[in-house]
Formats: structure tokens, C-alpha cells, sequence
């Protein structure tokens, strides 16, 4: 009797936890996006795109304010001059990308079947760079972050839209992005999730959190905490930066900008965003 | 035969007794830290195995980095310093181990997804 009990409480154990694992992306980005609509039952789809400012009048103020004059506007024009200019060897970044730079940001991340790895914008640049060439850029900010907002900024009106095909490896991806997402981690014991899924709208110190949901559309991002560091003035970041930061405020160890851990997680995390308007570069505080 | 009984019991009784006498060598610092640092390493391995270390042991930009700094106070031959600062590192790695087991099968089904 008690080995069928504790048969039966295995076989529990082994369903409930594949229960737990089993969706498939599409009823997860469903769950995800409902969940959202009706914890703000007020907002439209493209608002989450405006993150904290689409929950709260004032620090909405301060930021339409914000947007006017843009502090980002001459990073994206530097980042225009990379695009223009052409690689020693003759060639430029169009010879990698295409000749639109509005077309390029919303084929980012995609999966890629040869080397079974998540492909990002920002990895993408770099390889073009090698390839002809070139030294690559750091990872995080600088040069990197502005031809990336430029290309963020050519493709402001155009839909995210990341395909996770049907392929065991990009599914193996997805959800190690996923889990990842969901896990508590260091020292705080807090995952992304907690955040930005259970308490968005919720103050955490003088900063108000936005939802994971139109996160995404505004990368890189230009902050204001950011720009003070920097000597020129320079608040834009890429995804993998904002990344680490997240982990280190939890005090866990941060993961190196476009390591695979983070490569997965924006795969999952842009594609719960499907859908939703890009408007890169945001401002932020 | 009875001569020979308390002969063998006398000389076992000897022997038990020097060797009684003879307290274990204790530790010294060194080898204390020497041990501690392999078991904190490995504890440190197995917490990043599972994506699960945290900040404070050794990332380069912490500012606490217990581990380099337990390390660079052992080659400063302050020895009772290093132990103290492995043993915050060996816990807080063997936590983070114990956390990413834990969280083994995080998802969203909990947050009600």
C-alpha cells in the first residue's frame, strides 16, 4: 500500500512539474498578456510600450517633458554616422543588414538553425565588424548602443515580431530564457518576474516598477542614471546592460552582455512583447 | 600461560596509553585556510554549475569580493582574516546552490500564469 502511495505521489510530482513546463510559447505569451490587461484593466496594448510612465500621471508629465527635446537624439545620430560610414575595406553595415536600417531591428532576436543560438542585434553587429575587419564594439554601450537605437529609431511604428520555430533547440532556448525570467535569484532571493510581473505599479524605493510586458520596445534604452556616470553625457545602454544591472540589485552575479543565459532570456522576453509598437530609444529615469 | 596473559594485556595497555598521550596535532592557521579555500571553490563552482552564484563572492566589480579578498589576505599571512571572509563566501555560495535547486522548476504557474 505504501509503495502505490508513494507511487501514485511521484507520479504527481513528475505531472505537476511537467504541467509546469509544458505550455507551448503561444499559450504563454497569451497567459502573460492577459494577465497584464487585466491587472491594468485601463491601459491599451501599446501603453505597456511607455512601461512605469503609462501608470502614473506625474512621472508621465516629467517624461513626455523629457521627450521634447530628446537626450538620446544625438546618440542616434552618431549612430546614423556608423551606419553611413564605410568599413576600411569598402564595404559598410549594409552589405550586412540590407540597404534599409528600418528593416533591420524586427528580425531581432531570431534563432538560428545552423548554430542552434539565439541571434541578436547586437551580436549581429559585432559579427559584421569582424568580418570586415573591424574591431568589435563593447558590448554594452557606447558605439554599439548607438547604431542599435538607430536602427531601434528607424523601426518606430513597425510591430515586434519574434518567431520561436518549432525546432526542440529554440524551444530549449526558450525556455531556459523562460526559467530564468521566473527564478529567484541571488542574494535578495527576487526574480525578474517578481518585479515586473507580480508588483508593477508597486514602488521599490523612489522607483515605481514597470511591467515586463513593453519592456522590450524601448531598447536600448537611455537613462538618466546611466548618463550622470558617463563623462559625456551618454545614458544609452542595450538590453544586456539593463540585464545586469536587474541581477546585480538582487545581488546575484551578472551574466556577461550577450552570453547565452541572456541571449535566451531575450528571446523569450522580446517575444512576450509580440506585438506591441517599438519605440526605440525610450528615455528613462 | 598466565604470565603470558598480563605480559600481552600490560603491553597493549602501553600502547593504548602513549598513544592516548599523544594529542592530535591541531591545524595550524595555514592549513585551516587551505582547506577552507578548496572547499569554498568548489562550493563557488557548484552554485555557478546551476547559474546560481551570487554577487558578493567574486564578481570583479563587488565591492566586497570575499573570495579574492580572503585569498589576498592569506598572502598577506593574515590568516584569521581569510577564514572569516571564506566562510561568508562558502555560505553565500552554498545558498545560491541551495536557491537554484529550489528554483529548479520556477515558471509561471507562480504567479498564477
Amino acid at each position: 500500500m505504501r509503495k502505490i502511495a508513494t507511487l501514485l505521489l511521484s507520479a504527481g510530482l513528475v505531472a505537476s512539474a511537467t504541467t509546469a513546463i509544458a505550455s507551448s510559447p503561444k499559450e504563454d505569451l497569451e497567459k502573460f498578456r492577459a494577465y497584464f490587461e487585466q491587472k491594468f484593466p485601463g491601459l491599451q496594448l501599446d501603453d505597456f510600450g511607455n512601461g512605469a510612465y503609462a501608470l502614473d500621471a506625474d512621472k508621465r508629465m516629467q517624461w513626455e517633458a523629457m521627450e521634447e527635446f530628446p537626450p538620446y537624439d544625438e546618440f542616434v545620430d552618431k549612430g546614423r554616422e556608423i551606419w553611413e560610414k564605410p568599413f576600411k575595406n569598402g564595404k559598410s553595415f549594409a552589405d550586412c543588414f540590407g540597404k534599409d536600417p528600418s528593416k533591420v531591428r524586427v528580425r531581432y532576436p531570431h534563432w538560428d538553425a545552423k548554430t542552434k543560438q539565439v541571434v541578436t542585434l547586437e551580436g549581429d553587429i559585432n559579427k559584421c565588424l569582424k568580418e570586415n575587419g573591424e574591431k568589435p564594439f563593447k558590448w554594452k554601450k557606447g558605439p554599439i548602443a548607438w547604431l542599435s537605437a538607430f536602427f531601434g529609431y528607424e523601426a518606430r511604428g513597425q510591430k515586434i515580431n519574434v518567431v520561436i520555430p518549432d525546432d526542440p533547440d529554440a524551444i530549449k532556448a526558450y525556455e531556459h530564457g523562460k526559467h530564468f525570467f521566473y527564478a529567484k535569484r541571488g542574494q535578495l532571493n527576487m526574480a525578474c518576474a517578481d518585479c515586473h510581473v507580480k508588483y508593477p505599479g508597486h514602488f521599490i524605493r523612489g522607483n515605481l516598477l514597470s511591467p515586463a510586458l513593453g519592456q522590450v520596445t524601448h531598447f536600448p534604452v537611455y537613462r538618466a542614471k546611466w548618463a550622470k556616470k558617463s563623462k559625456d553625457g551618454d545614458g544609452l545602454g542595450t538590453l544586456h546592460r539593463r540585464y545586469g544591472g536587474c541581477n546585480k540589485q538582487v545581488r546575484a552575479r551578472p551574466f556577461k552582455a550577450q552570453s547565452k543565459v541572456y541571449r535566451d532570456l531575450e528571446f523569450f522576453h522580446q517575444y512576450m512583447s509580440n506585438g506591441l509598437t517599438i519605440n526605440a530609444p525610450g528615455y528613462r529615469e | 600461560m598466565m604470565k603470558k596473559t598480563i605480559i600481552s594485556v600490560g603491553l597493549a595497555l602501553l600502547i593504548a596509553g602513549c598513544s592516548a598521550s599523544q594529542p592530535e596535532k591541531p591545524m595550524s592557521l595555514k592549513e585551516q585556510y587551505e582547506a577552507a579555500l578548496a572547499r569554498t571553490q568548489a562550493a563557488v563552482e557548484k552554485a555557478a554549475s546551476m547559474e546560481g552564484e551570487w554577487r558578493d563572492i567574486r564578481w570583479k566589480k563587488s565591492k566586497k569580493r570575499y573570495l579574492p579578498k580572503a585569498i589576498e589576505a592569506a598572502k598577506a599571512g593574515d590568516y584569521e582574516k581569510a577564514l572569516k571572509l571564506l566562510s561568508i563566501a562558502e555560505f553565500q555560495a552554498e545558498m545560491g546552490y541551495k536557491q537554484a535547486m529550489a528554483e529548479k522548476n520556477a515558471g509561471p504557474h507562480l504567479y498564477g500564469l
